[in-house]
């Protein structure tokens, strides 16, 4: 079980927080912002996408949509107040109507800009789930639909909450915290349901032991919503942040996305990323120091090492040293491991011994 | 007179071709040279044939008097020879092309002609010179003191390669003028023939009895006109298909094919994307040359709309080039008996070959028009994706309260209201859909120049 309680399990914490919280102010003036977006300034923007159309028609032109392109990284700069966001003049996917390829999606971005519209002018909302029952034929797969959602939304300059489309999340919360929707539902996250390790943390009362505290997850790679819920914690709250991923290379890329965003929606960067996040597990090194058992140690697969490599290449690790340490070692031992591979030390080492341990003395990094 | 003309123009072709082997040049002119003599109450129709130019060079006629006299029972059953014309009448001809390599003169009764014979002779030179574009052709006719000149003189033609042999230069002009808002230079004046499989053919038992042997074969080429690749959106609609029968030595078979009359009775027309193929009656094929088929078209569903897609009418031209190879034919006059042989028993090589070669000719129709079937479905992609662009882009206008906006869009394409709006921007779309242009720099344009005495395709680059 845990050791004493009170001012020391939290002093580590304490320091940091109040580290992260000068660096907020220091760089408040720095920081963008965040645009308010009215409702009518999302019509306006929909109708000079019409009018855009209309003016071609009538000067015999075909009619062109210019996407920015959101899977490339050619396209993204890396700011470390920010993370990963669209770099001004980033290359555009033209999508003509005049072509057999390309009219059909034409077509669906047009179907999709008149449900923003009249969702918006209606102050009403809708799921990207409704959006594609309501016309499966046109649309053909949910994914096709939340990729035009994310398309317009980069193509507008529009935050996707703005839109009036809501995804169906996939993430869950639990712990110290209450919250007001918008339309004045109260939310007590106190009571949750499952996801592996998640479950275990609550089975095993973490957030009761650690309080005050919340612990999220996105179930894997996270959806806009969960990121949305993470920076809003940081934001509202100024909260340390830390991440508990797998040791491995698909875990540490899932950190990175809440930490620094992702190329896909790097144009949100400014609302979704939470550059303050710190690494507090499963460290590679933490597998030799803590001697987790051989049998529960994995190799690294070819996929597993080329992903390695590639985050190592990424712009945001350069200012990580110690994140890079811990990759090394990574590509070094050949191994991964899940977190769940401390119970092979004590079924409940993970809650009883690691995280207390972590939290008390500062074992993120 | 048709015949022997053909006979002339056989022996031109084969000691040309005899040449073109060692590399030589297609380009050159031809003259058939027609008048009329009177003399003894008999009226006498004279005919000098000449060739010159680079695609005869190496053609000796002292050297080839032996042969001549040889050929002469083949070639001119019905005729006899005659000097040749007065000089000045080849003036004209020598002028262009040099002095001939090959001149024969022959006189006919002329009363053995059939009637119409003008107008078959004019129609055979101008498959000649369809099958063999890089030969200028004039036909002139002198008789009872009219002259009358036609020359066969093609605009754009094409090179195809062919394995083992020299290649074939056809005539791919497009006729078809192109609607007023086409630009200049953005209309493809010629056409793309594409080369077949070369299927072989298998020679009958009562051919063989009368001396034909060796390897027969038969080398399809297509040619569909007028080409509108540059021009991906707009939809095509096939209305006629020619059938071509060309002898080893590249000149026009005459006469109907009753294999190739009932030929579309045996093809798949569903597969080719075609509602049917009915064969043009006979009457219509006289001065023709080929076989020409119809294609009937399905009942149009959008004329009942308001405004309907443009459409290309296309027409096919499927040239069906016999081949035939016998080590033990190398005699000039075993060569011309052998392709009277093939000519005569063409359609019992057809028929002996039946199954092989309609499935042969299901086979290159339904790749030629392949692409007219790929555009009706992308414009049927085209077309419904429309239907959702206008009717969104509509709703918007609709729905806006913002007035500046709305007025931008009515000014913009003239309406007065949101339906006059809608009827606009379909008509504008669908134009600038069907007419997108796409330059291919394969396409002719019609800045092309023309280089009678060259042998190089001439095309412009886009």
């Amino acid at each position: 079980m845990m050791g004493c309680r009170g001012a020391d399990l939290f002093s580590e914490i304490d320091m940091l927080r109040s580290q992260l919280l000068h660096n907020v102010e220091v760089t408040a003036d720095c920081q963008r912002v965040e645009e308010e977006i009215s409702p009518q300034d999302v019509l306006t923007r929909i109708e000079n996408i019409i009018l855009g159309i209309v003016t071609s028609l009538s000067k015999d032109e075909a009619p062109v949509l210019a996407l920015p392109n959101r899977s490339s990284w050619a396209n993204v700069s890396f700011d470390s107040a920010i993370g990963l966001q669209m770099s001004s003049g980033s290359s555009v996917t033209t999508i003509r109507s005049d072509c057999a390829l390309s009219v059909a999606k034409f077509a669906q971005i047009l179907k999709i800009l008149l449900v923003i519209y009249r969702l918006v002018q209606s102050n009403s909302y809708a799921t990207k789930r409704d959006i594609y029952y309501n016309n499966t034929q046109l649309f053909g797969s949910q994914k096709t639909v939340d990729g035009i959602v994310d398309d317009i939304s980069c193509m507008l300059k529009v935050p996707r909450r703005s839109l009036h489309v809501f995804a169906t999340s996939k993430g869950l919360i639990s712990g110290d915290l209450c919250y007001i929707e918008e339309d004045g539902t109260r939310i007590d996250c106190h009571s949750s349901s499952a996801d592996a390790t998640f479950q275990r943390l609550l089975d095993d009362d973490f957030c009761t032991k650690l309080s005050p505290c919340i612990i999220i997850t996105g179930k894997g790679v996270p959806d806009v919503n969960s990121r949305l819920m993470v920076r809003k914690l940081w934001d509202t709250l100024h909260i340390p942040i830390f991440a508990l991923v797998d040791a491995d290379p698909h875990g540490i890329e899932i950190m990175c996305i809440y930490k620094y965003g992702s190329v896909a929606m790097s144009f949100e960067a400014h609302s979704l990323t939470v550059p303050s996040v710190m690494w507090l597990g499963l460290l590679p090194s933490d597998l030799q120091r803590l001697r987790v058992p051989a049998d529960a140690l994995i190799p690294l697969t070819s996929t597993d090492e080329n992903k390695l490599t590639s985050l190592l290449k990424r712009p945001y690790l350069t200012s990580q040293p110690d994140w890079q340490k811990e990759m090394e070692l990574m590509q070094q031992t050949k191994v991964k491991a899940e977190i769940q591979s401390l119970a092979a030390i004590a079924p409940d080492y993970l809650t009883s011994i690691y995280l207390p341990n972590k939290l008390r003395y500062g074992g993120w990094v | 007179m048709l015949t022997e003309i053909q006979q002339v123009l056989r022996l031109v072709m084969i000691l040309a071709k005899q040449r073109r082997r060692c590399g030589l040049k297609t380009a050159g002119g031809l003259l058939v040279l027609l008048w009329t003599d009177t003399g003894d109450s008999v009226q006498s129709l004279n005919c000098t044939v000449a060739a010159a130019g680079p695609w005869c060079r190496g053609i000796q006629m002292k050297a080839l008097q032996p042969d001549l006299r040889d050929l002469e029972e083949i070639m001119l059953p019905c005729a006899w020879p005659c000097p040749p014309p007065d000089p000045e009448e080849l003036f004209a001809f020598t002028d262009l092309y040099g002095s001939p390599k090959l001149l024969l003169s022959f006189q006919m009764n002329a009363r053995l002609l059939r009637p119409e014979w003008c107008a078959r002779l004019e129609a055979f030179l101008h498959t000649f010179s369809v099958h063999n574009a890089g030969i200028n052709i004039q036909l002139r006719f002198s008789l009872n003191q009219q002259i009358v000149q036609r020359d066969f003189r093609v605009k754009t033609k094409s090179r195809v390669a062919l394995a083992n042999q020299p290649s074939l230069i056809l005539d791919v002009t497009s006729s078809t003028v192109p609607p007023d808002w086409v630009e200049t230079g953005r209309w493809c004046v010629g056409g793309h023939p594409v080369l077949g499989g070369r299927l072989p053919l298998s020679i009958p038992p009562e051919a063989m009895d009368q001396g034909l042997f060796g390897e027969l074969s038969v080398q399809p080429v297509t040619l569909l006109s007028p080409c509108v690749l540059q021009y991906p959106n707009l939809l095509t609609q096939l209305t006629h298909i020619k059938v071509l029968v060309c002898s080893p030595s590249n000149v026009p078979v005459t006469g109907p094919s009753t294999f190739l009359q009932n030929l579309p009775a045996h093809l798949d027309c569903r597969e080719l994307g075609l509602h049917g193929l009915r064969c043009s009656s006979f009457k219509d094929l006289v001065h023709s040359s080929g076989t020409v088929y119809t294609a009937e078209q399905e009942n149009c569903e959008d004329s009942e709309q308001e405004w309907s897609p443009p459409r290309a009418q296309q027409r096919l031209l499927l040239f069906l080039f016999l081949q035939h190879n016998d080590p033990f034919t190398c005699q000039l006059s075993d060569i011309m008996a052998t392709e009277v042989l093939i000519e005569r028993h063409l359609e019992a090589i057809l028929n002996n070959n039946r199954k092989a070669v309609t499935a042969a000719l299901q086979t290159e129709l339904r790749d030629t028009l392949k692409v007219q079937n790929h555009r009706k479905k992308d414009q049927e992609k085209l077309r419904s994706a429309a239907e959702v662009i206008l009717s969104s882009s509509i709703s918007i206008v609709s729905c806006s309260s913002n007035m500046d906006f709305r007025n931008a869009c009515l000014n913009c394409m003239k309406a007065r209201d949101t339906h006059e709006l809608s009827a606009a921007l379909r008509k504008s779309l669908w134009r600038v859909t069907s007419w997108k242009f796409i330059p291919k720099s394969k396409c002719y344009t019609t800045q092309m120049e023309e280089h009678p005495e060259s042998d190089e395709l001439t095309r412009a680059e886009i």
